[in-house]
């Protein structure tokens, strides 16, 4: 909080406005870590119902997109934000929108989960489950670093995505020979791969996320640049 | 390739540290101001380049408008105040002895927060300076006329009443007269002082559209209270605190990642 600097504004009710679309962003981003969290339950616990409901509360993250938009060209049209301001500003409107594209991966995880799943899928769904998980301590870590602007923890989750990567594949391969070994079963295991591919989105969308974190504090652009001078904008040496 | 071009008008940024000579307008090296005991402006040095729009920001008394005033020792004329240091202009410091001052301020024009025009007609006033230096040429005065007013964007609306007294003329308009005024006599430099604090909002923009024209022919100088003038119309900025110059960078760069903490609390609005 300290790092925002953000109480010192001599306009209070500037403050206030600032305060309150973090707010939002903070609740968004609980609402679309919960949805992850239950669709991944979902899948793992044939829980029907639970997918459901994470279905039905998808437009609350919409919603939410959309107020927190509202909110931002409010402050842009009355307070013209500078530097810092400015680059919280634009950095909460990209990190909305990648919040909302997380909400539809997990919604179509939630799909996923509505289909019947017997024992043989069992092992494939395990798999799914470790990089379900890894992916969401991603999100919960980039979450966590929003809401302190902490730049070392926006690199360390900058940095997981390269695991989920690999967990990715590796779970297409094993597929993959699923798929060969009994073509019957292609439609079941394509499901999964989906869901594959929407966790392996979603490390994307974290590592997003991360990226803004490390404008808003460094105003430096990480996106599309070599790991080295990613590492250099964050003052680190590169990890791995 | 898809090429990315900048929507605003603004030029590539230069090296201010490292300015060529043939980029350079002035060169302000380790100035200080003192007024009776106190110092105003402290150790400032600084590049003004060349056909570009330099604005100086700041909280009211950091010292900006000093250092304007300085450019065209207008200073001179307070008695207590005390000028060391350097301000060259063709590598010529302008606070030699041997410097002319009526000549400097022909070289380095200004124009100031209230419109000015003398209780004379739009033509007279324009023209003021030239006779001044002697010229009555009324052809000549005629051509500088119709430039200088079409310079400061005035000419459509004042061609037909030439002869009007300047005081029949909006705020705004006055401010432009006074512009035409003082491109009239072809200076290189032109410092404007506040130019839009007392105008209205669309006054405010004909005369930053202008100034955006003024820089094709001349070194821009502007100092402004208004913040987001500063980051519409200038190229580089210099943002001075309590009679120091904290930082001095490209517009874009100063206004989105400020590299000194006291420049962000200024430009966001924070307590210092």
């Amino acid at each position: 909080m300290d790092k925002l600097n953000m109480s010192r504004h001599i306009s209070g009710k500037f403050n206030d406005e600032l305060d309150a679309v973090r707010t939002q962003v903070m609740t968004m981003g609980g609402l679309v870590e919960q949805q992850l969290r239950d669709s991944l339950l979902a899948i793992e616990t044939s829980d029907h119902e639970l997918a459901e409901q994470i279905l039905q509360r998808d437009y609350k993250i919409n919603a939410l997109e959309v107020q927190i938009d509202e909110a931002c060209v409010q402050i842009i049209a009355k307070r013209q934000p500078a530097a810092s301001d400015l680059r919280l500003v634009i950095a909460i409107f990209k990190t909305i929108a990648d919040l909302e594209r997380i909400g539809d991966e997990a919604e179509r995880i939630a799909r996923v989960a509505l289909e019947s799943f017997n024992n043989d899928h069992q092992q494939f769904l395990v798999s799914l489950e470790n990089l379900g998980q890894h992916v969401l301590s991603m999100l919960h870590g980039v979450l966590d670093a929003f809401a302190r602007m902490d730049l070392d923890s926006a690199y360390d989750v900058h940095q997981m995505d390269a695991q989920a990567d690999r967990q990715y594949e590796a779970l297409t391969r094993q597929l993959m020979t699923y798929m060969m070994e009994d073509p019957r079963g292609i439609p079941k295991v394509m499901n999964v791969l989906w869901s594959a591919r929407s966790l392996e989105r979603i490390g994307d969308r974290c590592q997003n996320i991360a990226e803004y974190i490390i404008f808003f504090v460094k105003g430096k652009d990480v996106r599309h640049v070599s790991p080295e001078s990613m590492a250099r904008a964050v003052g680190k040496k590169e990890q791995d | 390739m898809i090429s990315v071009t900048p929507t605003n008008q603004q030029t590539e940024s230069l090296d201010l540290d490292n300015l060529t000579a043939a980029q350079t307008a002035l060169e302000i090296r380790n100035l200080n101001l003192h007024y009776g005991d106190a110092q105003a402006l402290h150790n400032i040095s600084m590049a003004i380049p060349k056909n570009r729009v330099t604005a100086f920001i700041g909280p009211s008394g950091c010292g900006k408008s000093t250092l304007l005033r300085c450019i065209n020792r207008m200073n001179d004329l307070v008695e207590i105040c005390k000028v060391s240091g350097e301000i060259l202009l063709h590598e010529k410091n302008i606070y030699d002895k041997d410097v002319d001052a009526a000549e400097l301020r022909r070289r380095v024009g200004m124009v100031f927060q209230r419109p000015n025009p003398f209780p004379k007609s739009i033509y007279e006033n324009v023209v003021y300076g030239m006779r001044l230096q002697g010229v009555n040429d009324r052809r000549t005065l005629d051509e500088v006329v119709e430039r200088s007013l079409k310079g400061a964007a005035l000419w459509d609306e004042v061609k037909d009443r030439l002869n009007a007294s300047a005081f029949g003329l909006s705020g705004g308009q006055q401010q432009r007269l006074v512009i035409a005024r003082a491109i009239a006599i072809e200076p290189e430099v032109l410092l404007l002082d506040e130019p839009t604090s007392a105008l209205d909002p669309i006054s405010t923009l004909t005369i930053e559209e202008l100034i955006t024209e003024l820089k094709e022919q001349y070194t821009v100088v502007i100092v402004t209270h208004n913040m987001q003038q500063a980051a519409r119309v200038s190229d580089q900025t210099a943002f001075m605190y309590m009679g120091k110059l904290i930082e001095y960078a490209d517009t874009n760069t100063l206004f989105t990642t400020p590299t000194q903490k006291q420049t962000e609390d200024y430009i966001t609005g924070r307590y210092g």
